[in-house]
């Protein structure tokens, strides 16, 4: 599905409290985007690269963003961590490792993470000298209780379920051993289970008052109103970060939050909605980056999910009739403003990852209904499908279309909206038809394996929410993970896309369309770079780094 | 027969009162045993323009299945958010489907919203403000507590909890549930009327007289309260179609892809289609003004009709 | 006197209680609990289990609402089970907005629906009183969130006089403030202007034609003077029942609003913790926006019986 202010998205299960306004539509649903890690470089259809400062960077003045939903708290092991909470998070702590421009995880708070030689254990050394807001320092003590917590924390636990044990190998190093090679560690830690948080706040279990390492410290925080946050003198990166203070407003509804960015209310805004996306673009009082082509690891998808084990869509034939019936050059070009694109399949177009041929099946409404007019015998005579999606007003108006798609083939299909809460619950236990859906975004495939695997694709609740279980893509999963040469992963997960092509518990549409946007007194806002001065990847998937930004004179 | 009411002119408003022996002549012309006259003066082109109009509508609302009308579900993506042609007189909304049809088979779920609970909130909250005013007392105490029940309840919570038990979302379902808003509304809107004129001089009297209560309520209150009953029935008829688009909004209202004002101007609203196509929003805003302002003026015509007396200013 | 407070006091005990428990049957009837909220799809049923007992919500329902009953009397009304702010801390920010709100909306609303109608109803079904009508009758018909956009397209977006969302304290200067409530004000104040403008003039009328009237007339008193000493009195009453119902179902109906403009007041917190299934958030809102709405609609019934003493004190 195009863009949607909220839309359930893997990270959006857990549908904060805070913003579940989102579900309401109001709200920008955001999602934790646990082990998201996805990198995209800045579009390049804009000249001039919008968002990287030219000229002597200046120090001072403060700068107030815009974002699509609010998170609930601050402790990485309990909280859902949505792009607005990534963002937040990117604030007040550091991950220990960042995704560079080439695509590869490199050591940001951490000052190395090695692996021996079969990549089982990996020692991850700290940076010297760095300190907490509250002056606590950074040390391996407080590391391996950062990640012990991870660990027994029902939220992130599933992530690390690899891992068998940390231990600490001196005052700045934690080994951390694995039962299985895990290649794409160093991945891990620049998401969600990478953010270091200060030992007070370890005991203290505060989701209210962080202390971490970051650019930026706590001032205060009001729910749904604002996050202020000031300058933190002793920043370990000397020279960073230029501003005095930064304000963070969540505003759910994107007009609202468009208009605000408009009329001045605030200085930087995130959004994905195609239509201001498409607009800012001309605008040239502001400035915008978009991840609309992205080449470094894979986009945030649209699709729909169909439940393997819930009649009808739990017959094969059903679910290419569907795939075939769904038009999703037509649905992007209806909704998506000419700035999304159709994808059909796990990876964007430049991936190595994506196969020459998927085997997905494209649009093709005579072989729908071909296929239609083959299964319903054994489904009582006709097939019929509730197609449901939260409570966003965009993506009713696009399930509507699907579904008149779907009904063309022959498909009795009866749209709906659920609420947020009773979402959730109903795509973990499997109590679906079809579901509208975003997520996979990420700087490593491996990081979507739990959504993918045949391990978690059964019992009560399960993460693999289309309850798929297949031996080859199980074990296509299996290699990409532990192996190291670059050529098996590449077919690994090529094998991957081919499987969910083969079996279609995904009805893909396009890649999401994350855009930040700047009036043009703010700079820079998009040039993350590494502490050895090469260039971050930046701005991703909703998702800001305040760190390189600041302002015109 | 003696009707005590009416052999007090000097205090009953509204009911036959000689300001000047003129006007005596012409209130007393049409009494006869059975009660007051009917109208005193022709209603005139403006009531009855607008009675028709507002009979059209709603003409066109239950005739709709059988009109000539496209289908308001057909999508059709090659003509998109077009404005007003000859083949979709209202132009066509960002799934292509025909606005004009839309509108017409979403005001059948909308008048209904409109119309019915208000009725019934007239029916009974208003009878019971009737008598709870003019009576008080134990009763009316506990009406009152029961209405300040309902309605200091935040709807939304209850609507939400009402919607997830009773499923599907149904226009019965929805016509009960803002009846049972609008009841305690208007009982409490026409009780506070009822006060105001519960004690006054000719009630009095006509209870000193021996007048019952049936005849006091009916002869004496109701006749000075239906003024301000119809002003806020109206209201009430407008307040239910907009709150039915603030449940669209929310996702509690008529499923889509059937149609109601209420959805379609929320439709309108959303996608940025106030820029890029506002007939969507403008059609369906555009027919519950019409419809407000013919009933107004029908209503405002009756009550002109009825009344003997000029203002005296 | 004191009878009539004391009975309105009693009746407030009454309906505050039947509002708790009517609160805390229906939130917990809806399907799911927060620990979808809180743990979402990564939970184990006995991981669920676990956090419904820290949360204490694995005791029987009358065991609960007891406890919780118990705790609002103490003055402690709970926090939220997911970003943990104590619901004292979540009324101590969202109520100050809707207050403002409520007054600013009621000003805009009274200020121009009385000189309206007054002037409307003197003339009836005149050029002057046809076209108020007709405004106020679109303004009825124009829901908040049509007009709520439209208004920031003016006067945010092209004009920049005003913000467009967001909420600033009193705190930050009387100036700001304004600025900031200024626009949601007008939106909630369409639907009140055309209420009170209706209500006070089909009152007015029916006033007007009273036999006083003329009396007063021939007394040589002056039009104005009669308005507004003998005419505006007797003829509030339905305004002011209308008006305690509007404004005191503001706390929690200014909910569009409060969404479009970003200001988290009661409509908004409520709405967003009844999707995250807060459960203490959700009671404890609503037992206080009921309780508003029944205290602000018994100073109106008490202002009723001062508008005219012959309305008895029921």
């Amino acid at each position: 599905m195009v863009d949607a202010a909220d839309r359930y998205d893997r990270r959006a299960f857990l549908a904060r409290g805070a913003s579940a306004a989102a579900a309401v539509g109001l709200a920008g649903v955001g999602v934790p985007a646990l082990l998201s890690g996805c990198g995209s470089s800045p579009s390049a259809t804009v000249s001039s690269t919008p968002g990287v400062g030219t000229g002597k960077p200046r120090y001072g003045g403060t700068v107030s963003i815009g974002l699509n939903s609010e998170i609930d708290g601050f402790l990485p092991a309990a909280s859902h961590f949505d792009n607005s909470g990534l963002s937040y998070a990117n604030t007040i702590f550091d991950t220990l490792t960042v995704i560079g421009a080439d695509g590869a995880a490199h050591p940001y708070l951490a000052q190395s993470v090695t692996p021996n030689s079969d990549k089982t254990v990996w020692t991850i050394t700290l940076r010297p000298g760095v300190t907490f807001h509250d002056g606590s320092p950074l040390d391996a003590d407080v590391l391996v209780a950062n990640i012990e917590a991870l660990r027994s924390s029902v939220l992130t636990g599933q992530a690390l379920k690899p891992v068998t044990g940390t231990s600490k190998v001196s005052d700045m190093a934690v080994a951390v051993t694995c039962s299985e090679p895990l290649v794409p560690f160093p991945h891990y830690l620049a998401t969600q289970i990478g953010y270091v948080i200060g030992m007070a706040q370890l005991e203290s279990q505060s989701s209210t008052k962080p202390v971490g390492t970051g650019p930026f410290s706590l001032v205060s925080w009001e729910p749904n109103d604002h996050l202020t946050v000031t300058r933190n003198k002793h920043y370990w990166r000397k020279g960073l970060p230029y501003l005095d203070g930064v304000t963070y407003h969540p505003i759910a509804q994107d007009q609202s939050r468009y208009s605000s960015l408009l009329s001045g209310t605030i200085d930087m805004m995130v959004t994905r909605d195609p239509h201001a996306v498409k607009d800012l673009r001309s605008n040239p009082a502001y400035q915008q980056v978009a991840d609309l082509n992205p080449t470094v690891g894979q986009p945030d998808m649209d699709f729909i999910i169909l439940n393997t084990t819930a009649d009808p869509t739990n017959d094969p034939l059903v679910r290419q009739a569907l795939a075939c019936a769904t038009n999703a050059p037509e649905l992007v070009r209806l909704f998506g403003a000419g700035i999304t694109q159709e994808n059909l399949s796990l990876f964007p177009p430049h991936s190595p990852y994506r196969p020459a041929d998927n085997g997905y099946p494209a649009y093709n409404l005579a072989k729908a209904k071909q296929l239609v007019a083959q299964a319903a015998p054994n489904h009582g005579g006709s097939i019929e499908i509730a197609l449901n999606t939260v409570t966003d007003p965009r993506l009713l108006e696009q399930i509507q279309a699907v579904a008149n798609m779907w009904e063309q083939a022959g498909i009795q299909t009866t749209v709906g909206q659920v609420e947020q809460v009773t979402f959730i619950d109903n795509l973990v236990t499997g109590k679906f038809q079809a579901y509208t859906d975003e997520m996979f975004g990420a700087s490593d495939p491996d990081l979507n394996y739990v959504w993918l695997s045949s391990t978690t694709a059964s019992g009560p609740i399960a993460l693999n929410f289309a309850r798929y279980k297949d031996d080859q893509l199980e074990a296509a999963l299996q290699q990409g993970r532990t192996s190291s040469d670059h050529a098996t992963r590449v077919a690994a997960y090529q094998e991957v896309d081919k499987r969910l092509g083969a079996i279609v518990p995904y009805v893909w549409v396009n890649r999401a369309a994350w855009s930040l946007s700047a009036s043009d007194s703010v700079l820079n806002f998009d040039n993350l770079t590494l502490p050895d001065g090469t260039k971050a990847v930046s701005f991703r998937d909703g998702i800001v780094n305040p760190t390189p930004i600041w302002r015109r004179a | 027969m003696p009707d005590p009411a009416h052999d007090l002119p000097v205090l009953a408003p509204n009911i036959g009162y000689p300001g000047s022996a003129a006007d005596l002549a012409e209130a007393t012309a049409g009494i006869t045993a059975a009660g007051p006259t009917r109208a005193r003066r022709p209603l005139g082109p403006v009531f009855w323009v607008s009675a028709g109009w507002v009979l059209f509508m709603i003409l066109l609302a239950v005739l709709a299945p059988v009109l000539p009308l496209t289908n308001p579900s057909t999508q059709n993506y090659s003509a998109v958010n077009a404005g007003p042609s000859i083949h979709h007189l209202m132009g066509t909304d960002d799934l292509g489907r025909d606005l004009l049809s839309r509108v017409i088979f979403g005001s059948r779920p909308s008048l209904v919203i409109g119309f019915f609970p208000v009725v019934i909130g007239l029916l009974l909250g208003g009878f019971a403000g009737l008598l709870a005013g003019y009576r008080g007392g134990v009763a009316d105490g506990v009406l009152n507590a029961v209405s300040f029940v309902i309605l200091a309840f935040p709807a939304l919570l209850a609507i939400m909890v009402v919607e997830q038990f009773w499923q599907p979302v149904a226009l019965s379902k929805l016509t009960i549930m803002f009846a049972v808003v609008a009841t305690p509304l208007l009982f409490r809107i026409i009780r506070a009327t009822t006060l105001s004129f519960a004690n006054r001089e000719f009630v009095v009297a006509a209870r000193a007289l021996g007048a019952r209560t049936n005849r006091i309520l009916l002869r004496e209150l109701l006749p000075n309260v239906v003024p301000a009953a119809m002003a806020f029935a109206l209201i009430a008829v407008a307040t239910a179609i907009v709150t039915e688009g603030a449940l669209a909004f929310l996702g509690l209202s008529i499923r889509l892809p059937n149609p109601s004002l209420g959805n379609i101007i929320n439709e309108g609203v959303n996608n940025n289609l106030l820029q890029s196509n506002p007939y969507i929003a403008v059609w369906p805003s555009l027919y519950i003004f019409v419809i407000l302002t013919a009933l107004n003026l029908m209503a405002d015509r009756l009550r002109s009709a009825f009344e003997i007396r000029d203002v005296k200013l | 006197m004191a009878r009539y407070i004391g009975i309105r006091l009693g009746q407030l005990v009454f309906i505050s209680f039947l509002i708790s428990l009517t609160a805390f049957l229906l939130v917990h009837l809806l399907p799911g609990d927060p620990t979808t909220t809180i743990l979402g799809p990564y939970d184990t049923p006995s991981a669920r289990a676990e956090l419904l007992k820290q949360l204490g919500l694995n005791k029987p329902l009358y065991h609960q609402y007891w406890t919780w009953i118990v705790n609002v009397l103490h003055g402690q009304l709970g926090e939220a089970f997911t970003t943990k702010q104590t619901v004292s801390n979540i009324l101590a920010v969202a109520l100050p907005i809707d207050i403002e709100l409520m007054i600013v909306s009621s000003i805009i609303a009274l200020v121009v629906a009385i000189p309206l109608a007054l002037v409307s109803a003197l003339r009836p079904n005149r050029l002057f009183d046809r076209s108020s009508t007709t405004s106020t009758l679109g303004m009825l018909a124009l829901p908040p969130f049509v007009a709520g956009p439209l208004l920031v397209l003016i006067f945010a977006v092209s004009l920049h006089w005003v913000p467009a969302t967001g909420f600033d304290r009193l705190s930050a200067g009387i100036g700001p403030n304004l600025k900031s409530v200024i626009l949601p004000s007008i939106v909630l104040s369409f639907g009140s202007i055309a209420v009170y403008f209706r209500l006070l003039r089909a009152d007015l009328i029916s006033t007007l034609q009273e036999d006083f009237v003329t009396m007063a007339r021939s007394k040589g008193l002056s039009t104005p003077y009669i308005l507004f000493r003998h005419v505006l009195r007797p003829s509030s009453f339905s305004l002011l029942a209308a008006a305690g119902l509007s404004i005191g179902s503001l706390f929690s109906g200014a909910f569009v609003v409060e969404v479009l403009f970003q200001m988290p007041g009661v409509g908004y917190q409520l709405v967003n913790h009844i999707y995250a299934r807060d459960y203490l958030v959700v009671q404890g809102l609503a037992l206080v926006a009921a309780v508003a709405f029944v205290v602000i609609n018994f100073v109106a019934d008490f202002l009723l019986t001062v508008l005219d003493p012959r309305v008895r004190r029921a």
